[in-house]
């Protein structure tokens, strides 16, 4: 059992190492514990409310100021300011103000009355998609809402279900699924919590092979390496990450959910079955990565802007089935790609572990892959002078 | 002019330093560009069309395959399965195969032509925003149309005209325009902040690692020596052909998204190059300032790292900053990026006057004063601090 030993030894040897080294702490505990706090407080509100909007109501009638008192109303909508004019509307938009415009025609009320279609104009500014959606949406569930009054008007004595009927022959009804209240924060969350994994692992990893570089560079042997073969080191290292990592995960993927209350209805067994080959792939991945770590800082700024294009190739933002060929195969060779997709459908969705086969098949792919790079890294590292 | 020389000389010297080095390639021209053409290329559609969506049609009358069939005509929605129930649509849906589904009930038909008023449904996956909400778009419009068409059938049988029944059926209606980006681009939306977002974190993490390396390979007291310790002077030439390079790539941004991409630039180019050459000098004044605060590569590195990440979600470019606690809010003003992007919506998207942004264009410039305030520091750190593990 000699293996056995040496691989402990080194294990121990580097959990000292990990431990002592505070760039190392930071990688791999602080960030990880601080960054999902700041993400939530930043999308503590989930949603966009009462976007600031102007009505510019030339209609001047009882029936157009019902119309924005109805808006005003809606939780995503609030009437800030009734403009004389278009000009004085959107002065008021480009100060910021007001981010979305109301106008209501001259002939409003007097179309209604006289049974033609009339047409509220809604503008906005377009800085953000969410100012859009907000106007629209409120809007047309006002204008719906009147709408069926207005008909009530048309066909006296009819009663509510005839003029519901009259209105829509076929009712239907829309369910959004899972994240039920289409919030920001249950939305991005959870695949920053996977990317955060998988980063802050890169870099740590990173550090120390730079390290470890930087001392060979200087003729300073590590003592616990000498007569151990590259197998035992290889084990020895990984279980050190490995270890680290499985505590920093749960942390990540379980207390942070609960703790700020995003949706997660996975089952447990589910989500381990999950995260141990996403960071077993996420390990290697780092060993890997790190053989081409001269020095302790470059892989700082090699890997970190990284993550913001390994975040769209998810297809967690735009969508993965809309995602060219090319940056699809670039993204299979990163274990966040599939961690994110799995993590996201165990979670808030409730797949289970035949669901997310595909990213778990993927997950153990790259961990042999990646463990057959990591294996020859190492081989190549300390295989020819230190094999004793 | 000894100074200029001085200067120049040190600015060699970089540039020989920057060349030999790979780090310096890679994350000031092969990153940047991979990265921009990685985003504009991934969104090049501008909409996410044909999104993967299934269908239960337990009813299967000609009437609803009509409506399926409209629904999968509808640019965002492709319809790629029909499954014989909600619970295996629900489970398609938690395989990642389809993004939304659309529910028609058995008897869906004959209830609608007896006057029942059946009920039809729609699911999507929110979890996925944005394919979700594009769905939902669709199908909405699809049930509207489905409903009116029946409608308008049954008003068109009483001898009404069109404009009469649709000021019966829809009397109030809504016209959206979505202002200087009709199609709803989210490259548009996106790559306007995100792209230059890249340059600005990379500015701050290279500029860092140029001068404290320095320090880590006690070579920190020669560099100096060039400038006679006059740290302003070896600053300005270190910076030099980091700069020039990053006005390149900042360039290279500019002409892909207005060029190549063609996107909104209502306010010509102009605006864009000065907003573009205040975004990298206070970077940079950043990541001298981040130096200045401490005298340590990594822990200067791990700062600039934290504020250039956390650039990306405080500008509010994909979830406004009106929805931000008021702690935040204030603190964004401290994040060279949202100026960047306020002044990019200002000039490029909406075309206003100069004269809007100025606020956004001062702060910027001031953001060149804090290294100032800690160069006396920095030179101390450079000349007697040693590297440590």
């Amino acid at each position: 059992m000699k293996w056995l030993r040496n691989t402990i030894e080194v294990w121990a040897y580097e959990m000292k190492c990990a431990l002592l080294d505070e760039g190392v702490i930071v990688f791999f505990i602080i960030v990880p514990l601080l960054y999902p706090l700041l993400y939530a407080y930043l999308y503590n509100h989930e949603s966009v409310r009462e976007v600031p909007t102007v009505v510019v109501d030339n209609s001047h009638s009882q029936l157009s100021r019902e119309f924005t008192r109805r808006v005003d109303a809606t939780g995503d909508v609030q009437i800030i300011s009734h403009c004389q004019d278009m000009e004085e509307a959107q002065r008021m938009i480009h100060s910021r103000d007001a981010y979305c415009l109301i106008y209501i025609p001259k002939d409003f009320a007097k179309d209604v009355a006289e049974h033609r279609q009339t047409t509220v104009e809604l503008y906005s500014d377009m800085s953000g998609i969410l100012y859009y959606k907000a106007v629209l949406s409120s809007c047309t569930e006002v204008s719906l809402d009147m709408n069926k009054e207005i008909k009530a008007s048309l066909i006296p004595g009819a009663t509510e279900q005839q003029i519901s009927t009259f209105q829509y022959p076929i009712e239907y009804k829309y369910v959004p699924m899972f994240n039920t209240q289409s919030g920001f924060a249950t939305f991005i969350i959870p695949a920053v919590l996977m990317m955060i994994i998988q980063q802050t692992m890169v870099l740590g990893v990173g550090m120390m092979a730079g390290e470890e570089r930087e001392k060979v560079r200087k003729h300073i042997a590590e003592p616990h390496i000498i007569g151990k073969n590259p197998v035992e080191i290889l084990m020895g290292k990984s279980s050190v990450i490995f270890t680290i990592y499985v505590i920093v995960a749960v942390y990540l993927v379980c207390v942070v959910p609960i703790l700020f209350n995003l949706v997660h209805i996975w089952r447990w067994q589910t989500l381990l079955a999950f995260m141990v080959p996403y960071i077993a792939a996420c390990t290697f991945f780092s060993i890997s990565l790190s053989s081409i770590a001269h020095d302790r800082e470059s892989f700082i700024i090699m890997f970190v802007f990284i993550s913001i294009p390994l975040l769209f190739a998810s297809g967690i933002s735009w969508p993965a089935s809309n995602i060219p060929m090319f940056w699809k195969g670039f993204s299979w060779l990163f274990p966040s790609t599939f961690g994110i997709n799995g993590y996201v459908r165990i979670t808030e969705m409730g797949a289970t572990l035949e669901d997310v086969q595909h990213e778990l098949n993927a997950l153990w792919i790259q961990t042999l892959v990646y463990l057959g790079i990591s294996y020859l890294v190492y081989k190549r590292t300390y295989g020819k002078q230190l094999w004793a | 002019m000894n100074g200029l020389n001085q200067i120049w000389a040190i600015a060699k010297r970089e540039q020989k330093r920057m060349l030999a080095r790979g780090i310096y390639t890679f994350c000031m021209v092969l990153a940047p560009i991979m990265a921009f053409l990685f985003f504009t290329t991934l969104m090049g559609e501008g909409l996410p069309s044909e999104l993967p969506a299934g269908v239960v049609d337990e009813d299967n009358t000609v009437t609803t395959r009509e409506v399926i069939r409209n629904l999968d005509s509808f640019q965002q929605t492709n319809i790629v399965e029909h499954y014989a129930d909600v619970a295996s649509a629900r489970k398609a849906m938690q395989q990642g195969k389809i993004y939304a589904f659309y529910y028609i009930p058995k008897g869906t038909t004959q209830l609608a032509i007896s006057g029942k008023q059946p009920t039809v449904s729609f699911y999507t996956a929110a979890s996925y925003l944005i394919p979700g909400s594009l769905a939902y778009r669709d199908m909405k419009m699809m049930s509207e149309y489905a409903s009116g068409a029946v409608g308008r059938a049954t008003l068109y049988a009483k001898g009404y005209t069109e404009d009469q029944a649709m000021a019966v059926l829809q009397p109030i209606k809504m016209e959206m325009h979505a202002v200087n980006n009709p199609s709803l681009n989210y490259s548009v939306y996106l790559c306007n902040t995100l792209l230059p977002g890249i340059i600005m974190l990379l500015i701050m993490q290279v500029s860092i690692y140029s001068i404290y390396v320095e320090m880590k390979e006690e070579t920190a007291r020669e560099w100096l020596a060039m400038a006679d310790n006059d740290i302003v002077k070896a600053l300005i030439g270190k910076l030099l052909p980091q700069v020039t390079t990053w006005l390149l790539m900042g360039l290279f941004c500019l002409f892909l998204l207005y060029g190549v991409w063609r996107f909104p630039l209502n306010s010509g180019i102009w605006p864009m190059l000065l907003n573009m050459f205040l975004l990298i000098n206070s970077s940079l004044a950043l990541g001298v300032f981040f130096c200045g605060l401490v005298p340590s590569l990594r822990w200067a590195l791990s700062l600039a790292t934290l504020w250039g990440v956390l650039s990306f979600p405080i500008s509010g470019f994909s979830f406004p900053q009106m929805a931000f606690p008021d702690t935040l809010k204030g603190l964004s003003w401290l994040f060279p990026l949202r100026h960047y992007f306020l002044i990019y919506v200002d000039q490029a998207l909406n075309g206003l006057p100069l004269y809007y942004s100025w606020l956004n264009i001062a702060i910027m410039i001031a953001f060149w004063g804090l290294p100032i305030m800690l160069l006396g520091r920095l030179r101390k750190f450079l000349l007697e601090f040693h590297y440590t593990h």
